[in-house]
């Protein structure tokens, strides 16, 4: 009873969540110094009266609760409305960019996970000096060279002097710098985490009871650990977000990172707004979800 | 604070005592960090060029007579832009991480010293605003608050204010189920006085260290934000700006690119093994040891606060 309650709670905060990131971010496209009109004003020389009635047209002349309630119920039935600079429906626009960067960002996200827990798994089966300095060295890698760096010196490294990858438009060169940049992120942790559960009694247990050092490893310590694993991967999620930003931008890829950032640039606030509930819904739906599993797999957190 | 010796060295072995106190580890990146933050404040009497004027004559040039390292393509000192880049990268981000500080650490320990449900209520607060990654946060906050190096600031700020809450909060509750703090209770001392005397002389060392921490965190955020476009005008000497206009000449003017990147990673480095180093001395707690049995932290490993990621 006391687990689906918690369940319940964790479940209900996200929501919260969610809302209050919508609310901020409509909050702040509508504060913003100069909003589209003023923009196209500017560009196409429109009269004081042409820029009314577009402000009256675009509804930007409503009460801000207005406006939300109206966007919201929109939004609601999959309408986020009109791009204001490109014209077309913003769903169309998100339909597009999304499947870029959810390779982008899946594919990163699985080789980050992978190389963490093949180093971590292998300096705790084997601690040696190799392991060690591999460990630190992707740490610190990630700390002091971001990921638009990263991306700079593969560019430069293997397109130009060497001659390998295309520029543009290749998925290998980010998903690798993301990767390694989630790796570096995460590997310590868990290095550390497994190194302690490898000391807890029910492993000192299995491996009294002679099982192999195999099935101790899959069947006691992992399952112990994976309550860490999971919150670590949701630890990941915000660098996975900035570095697809950076490198969809370094490597000219379609996404969602490069629609906002030029929606920011160009002040087509609908954009704004429809892509950052995307990006921010999507992520409290997987920290809410890791939460429960992690509820669910963890027998010590109620 | 236990690691620091307390008995004086004798006068003559200064190279001992130096060696003792000033391993390479620190002493190395320390001097980078000092002498960069130096070449960015004496930037104007270094060079000749202002790190805007545009010499179309010269544009891509490598480093070379005039100008140590090369122009860019509009023909502009690198040098000079790097120098006044590493003034505004280091006062914006300095500055950001006093604001993180100055909101987060304070608002929370207020919080904290008002009891329960005050500090539910900040803490949830800070909940519904932790589900955005940093950059996008400031990202979005710099599209509220217009550009310019002040909204910059205050955006870099915030968007550390989450991390810097949680660390304080963890360190406080540290300290707070200590036999001291509760002797301190018994003996009547309300909460201002158990906070200022007792509880933040022994959680300082732990929030000095989140700071050496936060700051060059703060500093790639700011070049991934300049990278991006937003945050400072077009031609302001940025890192990140320099990195993201030199980009497309990246073939013809290699030089270019990297004089920014190097200095910004080496940067970065000095400052976050500086924040190791201090992390080793100053917060034995979580600090990332090598020695073996039980972890000093009672408290299961999923429910210990985590650092939220950088870039």
């Amino acid at each position: 009873m006391a687990r689906v309650l918690s369940v319940l709670g964790t479940l209900l905060r996200g929501l919260v969540q969610c809302a209050c990131i919508v609310m901020l971010t409509f909050l702040l496209c509508r504060v913003m110094p100069g909003d589209v009109v003023d923009v196209l004003g500017l560009e196409g020389g429109l009269t004081a009266e042409q820029q009314a009635q577009m402000r009256h047209d675009l509804g930007l002349d409503q009460p801000l609760a207005v406006q939300f309630g109206d966007w919201v119920t929109h939004a609601v039935a999959g309408d986020f409305g009109r791009s204001i600079r490109f014209d077309r429906p913003v769903m169309d626009m998100l339909a597009t960019a999304v499947p870029v960067t959810l390779r982008l960002t899946v594919l990163s996200f699985a080789f980050g996970l992978t190389l963490a827990l093949v180093l971590a798994l292998a300096a705790t089966a084997r601690p040696s000096r190799l392991f060690d300095v591999l460990i630190d060295g992707v740490n610190i890698w990630s700390i002091a060279v971001p990921t638009f760096c990263a991306g700079v010196i593969a560019i430069l490294v293997f397109s130009i002097w060497l001659g390998w990858l295309p520029v543009i438009g290749g998925l290998l060169a980010p998903v690798l710098i993301i990767g390694l940049d989630n790796a570096g992120q995460i590997v310590k942790q868990l290095r550390e985490e497994l190194k302690e559960a490898v000391t807890l009694p029910h492993v000192r247990t299995a491996r009294a009871k002679g099982l192999s050092p195999w099935r101790v490893s899959v069947f006691h310590v992992m399952p112990a650990t994976m309550g860490v694993v999971l919150a670590l991967s949701g630890l990941v999620l915000g660098s996975l977000v900035a570095g697809s930003l950076t490198m969809e931008v370094l490597f000219a890829l379609p996404g969602l990172g490069s629609l906002t950032l030029n929606a920011i640039h160009g002040r087509d606030y609908p954009v704004i707004l429809a892509a950052v509930t995307l990006i921010s819904v999507s992520l409290v739906l997987i920290n809410t979800t890791m939460d429960v599993l992690h509820r669910l797999v963890d027998p010590r957190l109620a | 604070m236990s690691a620091r010796p307390i008995a004086m060295m004798p006068a003559g072995r200064r190279a001992s005592f130096l060696r003792r106190h000033c391993p390479a580890g620190i002493c190395l990146p320390a001097a980078i960090v000092l002498l960069l933050a130096a070449a960015g404040l004496a930037a104007p009497w270094l060079t000749a060029h202002s790190p805007l004027d545009q010499d179309l004559l010269q544009l891509n040039k490598g480093p070379g007579a005039g100008f140590p390292l090369g122009t860019d393509h509009l023909g502009r000192d690198i040098l000079s832009r790097l120098l006044y880049g590493a003034r505004s990268t280091l006062a914006v981000s300095a500055l950001g991480t006093v604001i993180a500080f100055a909101a987060g650490a304070g608002l929370g320990l207020l919080a904290l010293t008002l009891g329960h449900w005050a500090e539910r209520i900040l803490f949830a607060a800070i909940d519904l605003i932790r589900a955005l990654p940093g950059t996008l946060l400031a990202l979005l906050l710099i599209v509220g608050l217009g550009s310019g190096s002040g909204p910059l600031t205050i955006a870099l700020g915030v968007s550390f204010v989450p991390v810097v809450a949680y660390v304080t909060r963890a360190a406080y509750h540290r300290e707070a189920a200590r036999d001291y703090v509760l002797a301190a209770a018994s003996f009547g001392g309300n909460g201002l006085h158990i906070l200022s005397r007792h509880i933040l002389p022994n959680i300082a060392g732990t929030l000095i260290t989140q700071a050496a921490i936060i700051l060059p965190r703060c500093i790639v955020t700011e070049s991934v934000l300049s990278f991006l476009g937003v945050g400072s005008s077009p031609d302001a000497p940025t890192w990140g700006r320099m990195i993201a206009d030199s980009s497309r000449f990246i073939e013809r003017a290699p030089h270019a690119i990297m004089a920014p990147l190097v200095t910004l990673v080496l940067l970065t480095l000095s400052l976050s093994l500086l924040g190791n180093q201090l992390r080793r001395r100053f917060d034995p707690i979580r600090q990332e040891t090598d020695v073996p049995g039980p972890a000093a932290d009672p408290a299961p490993a999923a429910v210990r606060p985590v650092e939220a990621g950088g870039c």
